[in-house]
């Protein structure tokens, strides 16, 4: 993380990287941070969607469920990232679900919509979304019914053992 | 497969991840829904926030226009790792009581949907009935039997809460993971006796 190389005063940290449009090599410094209105303020006040520089949804909608795995160029990108790109990098070098990325790292659902997406433009995420008509999908079914069968319960009983219900 | 990989010219190297297929756990406050999702799931219940969309029909609205807004709620989920290619998430509905509500992010492309009744507050499960319902997913009513004992024969149950024949209605206990999978199981062979239609 270069970004305490570069503040000389730790109440005025820049600000995370998304809030501004500079690029994430250069966090920018906050004296020199005259093309923006805003003050400069403490990153834990950031409001959810300022990571997202506002943005609410990606331009493809993600299921809850999406699995999403760290590019090896993603992790070796990992030094250069920052904050919640860091995070969601750092997070999934085994698939993850973007419900599990949120609630692991406390972010709104779809702020890790947003960051996914940018992630996975930028090379450094794998974005596997169920494709639409899964749920209709005979052949998918009959395999989630056969798993769930071999579930045991607490008794270490599987379904097939058991009275029918 | 059926999962779809989006443009990434270099995914090679990257674990395969499994398909994940989803279904909904539905019902009023405090009816079980998260200890029904901790039962069976491999991992604690994690809880995240998402967006809903409430559907406030106001008293005070004469114009009958409901009136919708965003609001951010927090939903309790689980998984299970059926086989190394197969996932499956539950997900907990946000419990809601005075407003209609749109759970769209949840139910789009769920296998189905469990309603939890609790019998002593049969009316805290028709918003999720009737949504479930509208939105055409194959649905269960599972009434959570706490203390092992029904307070009203299936037929009495059945007849207040105005279901059809077609929704199957199921007793379970929310505690034990057998009679969750059970529940879970109903509501997949519904699932699957559709799709066959």
């Amino acid at each position: 993380m270069n970004a305490s190389d570069t503040g000389s005063d730790a109440l005025t940290r820049p600000l995370r990287p998304y809030v501004m449009p500079e690029s994430d090599d250069d966090p920018p410094r906050p004296g020199s941070a005259a093309t923006t209105a805003e003050p400069p303020r403490r990153s834990l006040s950031v409001r959810p969607f300022l990571v997202t520089a506002g943005r609410v949804s990606d331009d493809t909608y993600l299921p809850l469920e999406t699995q999403v795995v760290a590019t090896p160029e993603g992790l070796a990108d990992l030094p250069t990232l920052t904050f919640e790109q860091h995070d969601i990098i750092a997070a999934c070098q085994d698939p993850l679900s973007l419900a599990e990325l949120a609630a692991r790292l406390h972010l709104h659902l779809n702020v890790v919509r947003v960051v996914a997406g940018d992630l996975r433009s930028a090379n450094h995420l794998t974005v596997h979304a169920p494709q639409v008509g899964t749920a209709n999908d005979l052949s998918v079914l009959r395999r989630v019914i056969d798993g769930l069968r071999a579930v045991p319960d607490s008794r270490g009983f599987k379904r097939d053992n058991n009275s029918p219900a | 497969m059926t999962t779809t990989v989006l443009p990434n010219p270099s995914a090679s190297g990257a674990h395969r991840p499994p398909l994940p297929v989803k279904m909904v756990i539905a019902g009023g406050f405090g009816v079980g829904k998260t200890t029904t999702v901790a039962s069976i799931s491999e991992i604690e219940p994690l809880t995240t926030e998402a967006s809903i969309t409430e559907v406030a029909a106001g008293v005070d609205d004469l114009t009958h226009t409901p009136h919708k807004t965003t609001t951010t709620v927090a939903m309790d989920f689980g998984c299970i790792t059926l086989d190394p290619t197969l996932k499956l998430y539950l997900f907990g509905t946000p419990g809601q009581d005075r407003f209609g509500f749109m759970w769209d992010d949840l139910v789009a492309g769920a296998l189905g949907g469990l309603v939890i009744v609790d019998t002593r507050r049969l009316d805290d499960c028709f918003a999720a009935v009737d949504y479930f319902e509208n939105k055409g997913l194959p649905f269960a009513v599972g009434i959570n039997v706490f203390d092992g004992n029904l307070d009203h024969d299936l037929d009495e149950v059945r007849w207040a809460l105005d279901i059809p024949d077609s929704v199957p209605l199921v007793l379970f206990d929310a505690r034990e993971r057998g009679s969750v999978r059970d529940a879970l199981l109903v509501v997949l062979e519904l699932a699957l006796e559709r799709a066959e239609s």
